[in-house]
């Protein structure tokens, strides 16, 4: 047995797996997203892009998808940089912070916000106390609670994308900047926000994929009325079984999500994976 | 903080943090406090203080059969996770292969596909090859995302180890399989110990290609509670959501003892 031979049998179980379990299932997929009674055609796809039913719920995953990403990135990069200024103990209680609702399981986060956001849950009773609000106002069954839950459930990962790049910073780079007379507010938009901009970029696409392919929190906060594009399928499979056009569109949510990824792997060579 | 930093923007500072806070982990507490109440209903804050609904879970056939199955698929996930993706790290460790900077390409690809579009596919590829999903399919399918973290996580480790050790045994007259078990393996330890972890959290909560692949007899915690919800929540499905919160903290403690939470966050 030569060094190659053993690297192969090494690599062999992984490959195997994914080969078997991963692309093979996928293959299986495109496949089926283009088969009909009469051999391959497009009429799935035809029919998706062609109704506007179907065409509104692509264009509200988009839209939401885009506005978490933004509010996901407004609030994780401050959250990220204090992470990196403040003291070890502080620290450690941060990442707590995040990585535990990282590490729970999305279907009970999404209980807990269907719990606050209820018709008689917290937050609406205390705005209808403030007088913020008229007596018939609901926020379950809205793109609001799509939008908070699932901001929630993305913020961990735009802020541990955004403070890894963070702590490699060269922390004299600021103390310089701070010298030559910058204020506190010029220095992080001149100096920390650009070298941050990697970690932002990566977190945003990140949010942004894991937000259009999700439809746990979007099904179970937005109910049936409001579907997204992962919603939809999880449908065509269960309720109302097409399986063809359930993997028509998940090509589509693929093609997209590529095309929003594309540039990104070719700027950075696709060192960040 | 650096110094010099206003006043104001401290206050501010600490401000934005009590929101993220309560914006990060209001829904944990919630659930945490709907579960100790003494209702019918599901409401917070609670009422009373009672753990009925503890007991009532854990004498629940549903709850214990869909903990029964998630506890077995999410160990026999760790094991085949941990198993393949540790061999497979360190043969794209060496870069001996062909290709070579293409396999940690090929092996981090199922993090970067939509787990719904993975979900669909392996439903649609196993129904129309085998027919009906069994808890193996499952075990595979979740042993394929979470083949990554161990990847990486291994990778990681390897990076920072020394190259010569391994010459080192040989030189002194190690086997093939010696050098593996006695250098290799052991210095992969911490990695393959975070994966594993990983490995067992992510086949425990996850729910999309658990509700894909669901069956009959192939109910997991997450889609058990899943069906409450859309249905009919009472505060049983809270205690449920508890229990797996405390098993999450538990898995945090060990992790942060084991390695450092804040190092394996940053990195």
């Amino acid at each position: 047995m030569n060094d190659r031979t053993e690297n192969l049998l090494l690599a062999l179980p992984g490959l195997l797996l994914l080969a078997l379990a991963f692309l093979l299932p996928i293959g299986q997929m495109l496949a089926l997203s283009i088969s009909g009674p009469d051999g391959p055609t497009l009429d799935h796809f035809v029919r998706f892009l062609s109704d506007p039913y179907y065409l509104g719920v692509l264009w509200r995953t988009v839209r939401l998808s885009f506005l978490i990403t933004l509010i996901c990135g407004a609030i994780g990069f401050p959250l990220a940089y204090i992470m990196t200024k403040v003291g070890p103990r502080l620290r450690l209680w941060l990442v707590v912070m995040v990585i535990l609702p990282l590490m729970t399981s999305v279907v009970v986060r999404t209980f807990g916000w269907m719990v606050l956001l209820s018709r008689s849950g917290l937050i609406p009773q205390m705005l209808r106390d403030f007088d913020l609000v008229g007596r018939n106002f609901a926020l379950m069954q809205t793109e609001i609670a799509i939008v908070v839950g699932m901001v929630q459930v993305l913020l961990p990962f735009m802020t541990l994308s955004i403070l890894g790049v963070l702590t490699r910073i060269d922390g004299r780079l600021e103390e310089a900047a701070r010298t030559m007379g910058c204020s506190f507010l010029q220095t992080v938009r001149t100096v920390v926000l650009p070298l941050a901009l990697p970690g932002i970029v990566a977190g945003s696409l990140l949010c942004f994929t894991l937000s259009a392919s999700s439809f746990v929190t979007p099904n179970l906060l937005g109910g049936s009325r409001i579907q997204v594009l992962a919603a939809s399928i999880y449908r065509s499979v269960t309720s109302a079984p097409d399986w063809p056009f359930a993997a028509a569109q998940a090509v589509i949510l693929f093609v997209g999500i590529l095309l929003v990824l594309l540039p990104y792997i070719k700027l950075t060579g696709g060192k960040n994976g | 903080m650096v110094k010099a930093v206003p006043f104001w923007l401290r206050v501010l500072a600490g401000v934005f943090l009590a929101f993220t806070a309560l914006l990060l982990l209001a829904p944990l507490v919630v659930v945490v406090g709907v579960s100790v109440s003494e209702s019918q209903f599901i409401a917070f804050p609670p009422n009373g203080l009672s753990l009925r609904w503890y007991s009532q879970v854990l004498s629940s056939n549903a709850y214990l059969n869909a903990g029964w199955i998630s506890l077995q698929i999410a160990l026999l996930v760790t094991v085949l996770a941990t198993l393949i993706g540790g061999a497979a790290a360190i043969a794209i460790h060496r870069r001996q292969l062909p290709f070579s900077e293409l396999w940690a390409t090929v092996f981090l690809s199922p993090l970067v596909l939509p787990t719904i579009i993975y979900a669909i596919g392996m439903l649609m590829f196993w129904s129309a090859a085998f027919g009906p999903v069994n808890p193996v399919v499952l075990a595979l399918s979740h042993t394929v995302i979470a083949l990554p973290y161990v990847v990486r996580t291994t990778l990681a480790v390897l990076s920072e180890s020394n190259p010569y050790l391994e010459e080192a045994a040989r030189t002194m007259g190690a086997n093939r399989l010696q050098r593996l078990w006695f250098v290799v393996v052991p210095q992969c330890v911490p990695g393959l110990a975070a994966g594993a972890f990983f490995a067992f959290n992510i086949s425990f909560d996850e729910a999309v290609l658990s509700l894909f692949l669901r069956g009959p007899n192939l109910t997991t915690l997450p889609v058990q509670i899943y069906g409450q919800l859309e249905f009919s929540p009472d505060p049983s499905v809270a205690a449920v959501s508890t229990i797996m919160i405390a098993l999450t903290i538990a898995l945090i403690v060990i992790i942060d003892r084991m390695l450092g939470l804040t190092k394996f966050a940053s990195a």
